[in-house]
């Protein structure tokens, strides 16, 4: 572990970091390339001059038949015109008959090496009194003679050029450097604006405004699929809160009732002095409200722990068949009172199961079948195996349609298809949450198909079950 | 018999001292964990219901020092907090059974009694008696006046159970559970149902009634009416 968390580099640190780098090396690639590509214009440049020089010299020797003392007059003539230009001629005795004012050039006389051809590249550059030349040596034969020839140009003036070119070569570098990286900085600080709006925008959402969307046209292509993954984050949010909120209202409803109903036959009850009977009578009474509302929140603590996932099934191989035959003892008293047959037909596979929880959910299918079913008729549970790794349990009884649009609803806590005979039957109106809890924590899932004549409960659970912790 | 009963809860604690006395049962009320621990620890009792909740000593330390020091007591524990972890952390400790609140205080007194039976020895007489009704367990045969009954597998279930527990009332709930292994809260009207037709065959044509109902809390099997004389 680290001992502190380190937060990520800033965005525009990012970007300035690598915009930085690669423009940083750019540019030392350009620079460098300028650089070698003047200087090597310059020794060109010298070459050439060194080769006309050189040329000049031979031509005069070449031409000179005459006396040393008329050849050193025609060598001191033969490049003029040309500034700071030197040459030195030996003759076959290695003797100097020529030498430029200005330069010691038989220093080099050694170091230098033996060229033939003059170009840019077999010149060779060195330093004397403060100077720097750049130069060759020939030799040369002319008429029987051999000629030593050093040629020489001070290139002084092009260093310094070349010094001046590279300073403000560079500084043009570090300033264009420099103004890139504003450049960047700025640039990702613009393009940081949409978000910065968008971050105002998502800081204006409270709870009760959860109807608010950001418009993806307000925002670059970029973002566009934060702006779509934020709307739906905000649409969930807005479904759980409604929910929750209705749940709210249910749950306060739902408890108003019998407590209306336990103040006020209290009230009437302590209003005159009564017999013992009624006052019995007002405690029975009492009571039977009173289990009410611990049914009521038994079912909805219970519901509360299994969306939190605190359900703990208790995994045993089950067979479905025996379950419905086991709940089929247990109705059956109610059944046969009420004149009503209960079927079973079919068989599924065996799973691993939850054995009190699923009686529980399959009772409190069958009873609502039961309740909802017309003497004389009949409920039919039919067991089947979709799949090889899926069973299905069936709980359909005859009875009028349920409309359409509160099937989706059935198995949300408190809903009723009709709110004024919300009392009468079931307790709590939780049975059938109930049921979709305990079937989703055994990783099923339970669907309602309500026709003309019949409705059915269909009970979908996978053979192989995983708890949902 | 004595039962201890720690509860911090005042009104909880009054009423259910009440009701258990009115039951029959010698009840010691303490309102804290460090008294009750006392108690438990000095005084023999049949039986403690304790409270899990305390202010000072909560009851898991109770119970656990209890099971330490080797002393042997049924504890029923009650809690608010109906969490899978609650319910094995007190039956871990060596608690006997536990009830989540709210109960019902029929089911609280339906399930000491048992508790309390537990330790003594069943009776393995093969004939249950109430009255002129004689109930014949290996057979499955039941006479009421020397007549014979004929009764399903589950209303022979049912009547035996009522008759094992004469004089208690027995909460729908553990009618349930006992009978058909149905082990939770169902909304319906199963067990009134079943009770009535038992009623018509076992009562109807006979005198004195012997399944009674007793309103909001369940049924019993007595020779004795309910309450007749309030």
């Amino acid at each position: 572990m680290k001992p502190y968390n380190q937060k990520p580099l800033s965005l525009a640190a990012r970007v300035m970091f690598f915009v930085g780098a690669s423009v940083g090396l750019s540019l030392l690639l350009i620079g460098i390339l300028v650089l070698n590509a003047v200087e090597r214009h310059f020794a060109e440049q010298d070459a050439e001059e060194v080769a006309v020089i050189n040329k000049a010299v031979i031509d005069v020797l070449r031409n000179n038949n005459d006396s040393n003392l008329q050849l050193s007059k025609a060598l001191f003539g033969a490049v003029s015109g040309h500034h700071g230009v030197y040459y030195q001629v030996r003759n076959q005795q290695d003797k100097v008959v020529f030498e430029s004012a200005g330069a010691n050039l038989s220093i080099v006389k050694d170091s230098l090496r033996h060229v033939t051809e003059i170009s840019a590249g077999n010149l060779q550059v060195w330093h004397a009194d403060d100077k720097t030349f750049r130069g060759v040596l020939t030799h040369n034969a002319i008429a029987g003679h051999n000629y030593l020839v050093i040629t020489a140009i001070d290139i002084g003036f092009h260093l310094q050029f070349l010094h001046k070119f590279r300073l403000t070569l560079w500084l043009i570098m570090v300033l264009t450097w420099a103004v890139t990286l504003l450049a960047a900085w700025y640039g990702v600080h613009k393009a940081h604006a949409p978000i910065r709006r968008l971050s105002n925008k998502m800081g204006d959402i409270q709870a009760d405004r959860l109807d608010m969307r950001l418009a993806p046209s307000f925002v670059p292509s970029e973002l566009q699929d934060l702006v779509s993954s934020f709307n739906h984050m905000i649409g969930r949010l807005e479904d759980s809160f409604n929910q929750l909120s209705h749940f709210s209202a249910d749950i306060a409803h739902e408890l108003r009732t019998p407590l209306t109903n336990l103040i006020t036959q209290t009230q009437v009850g302590l209003g005159k002095s009564r017999t013992l009977e009624e006052y019995r009578e007002l405690l029975y009474s009492n009571l039977e409200e009173q289990e009410r509302l611990a049914k009521m929140i038994n079912g909805m603590l219970w519901l509360a722990k299994s969306d939190h996932g605190l359900i703990k099934l208790e995994q045993t191989p089950l067979d479905l068949s025996d379950e419905v035959r086991e709940l089929f003892g247990f109705f059956e008293a109610l059944a046969e009172d009420k004149k009503i047959a209960l079927t079973k037909e079919g068989h599924a596979h065996l799973i691993l199961g939850d054995k009190a929880m699923l009686r529980r959910a399959i009772s409190n299918l069958l009873s609502n079948a039961i309740r909802f079913t017309k003497s004389g008729e009949s409920v039919l549970v039919r067991l089947d195996n979709p799949s090889d790794h899926e069973v299905s349990l069936t709980v359909e009884n005859p009875g009028n349609a349920i409309p359409a649009e509160h099937l989706p609803n059935l198995f949300d806590r408190f809903y009723r298809v009709d709110p004024s005979r919300a009392r009468q039957s079931d307790g709590a109106g939780l049975g059938l949450a109930i049921v979709r809890s305990i079937i989703e924590a055994h990783s099923g899932r339970v669907e309602v198909t309500s026709k003309s004549d019949k409705t059915a409960f269909i009970i979908y659970l996978p053979t192989t079950i995983k708890a949902i912790q | 018999m004595r039962l201890l009963l720690v509860e911090d809860e005042l009104k909880t604690g009054d009423y259910l001292q009440k009701g258990l006395s009115e039951a029959g049962f010698q009840v010691n009320l303490v309102r804290n964990g460090l008294d009750g621990h006392h108690l438990a620890m000095t005084e023999a009792f049949d039986l403690i219901v304790l409270d899990v909740m305390l202010p000072d000593v909560d009851g898991w330390r109770i119970l656990q020092s209890l099971r330490e020091a080797e002393c042997q007591t049924p504890v029923l524990f009650l809690t608010a907090r109906d969490t899978v972890d609650d319910r094995v952390k007190g039956l871990e400790l060596g608690a006997d059974d536990y009830l989540v609140k709210p109960f019902a205080f029929a089911e609280l007194l339906a399930r000491i009694r048992t508790l309390l039976r537990r330790g003594s020895p069943s009776t393995f007489s093969e004939l249950l008696k109430v009255a002129d009704l004689t109930l014949d367990l290996p057979k499955h045969r039941v006479t009421r006046a020397g007549k014979k009954i004929n009764l399903s597998h589950k209303e022979f279930c049912l009547l035996e159970l009522l008759a094992r527990r004469q004089g208690e009332v027995l909460p729908r709930s553990l009618i349930a559970s006992q009978v058909w292994d149905m082990n939770f809260d169902s909304d319906t009207n199963v067990i009134d149902v079943a009770i009535r037709r038992l009623r018509a065959k076992v009562d109807d044509d006979f005198e004195p009634k012997l399944i009674h109902t007793v309103r909001g809390m369940g049924y019993k099997l007595d020779v004795e009416p309910v309450d007749e004389a309030l």
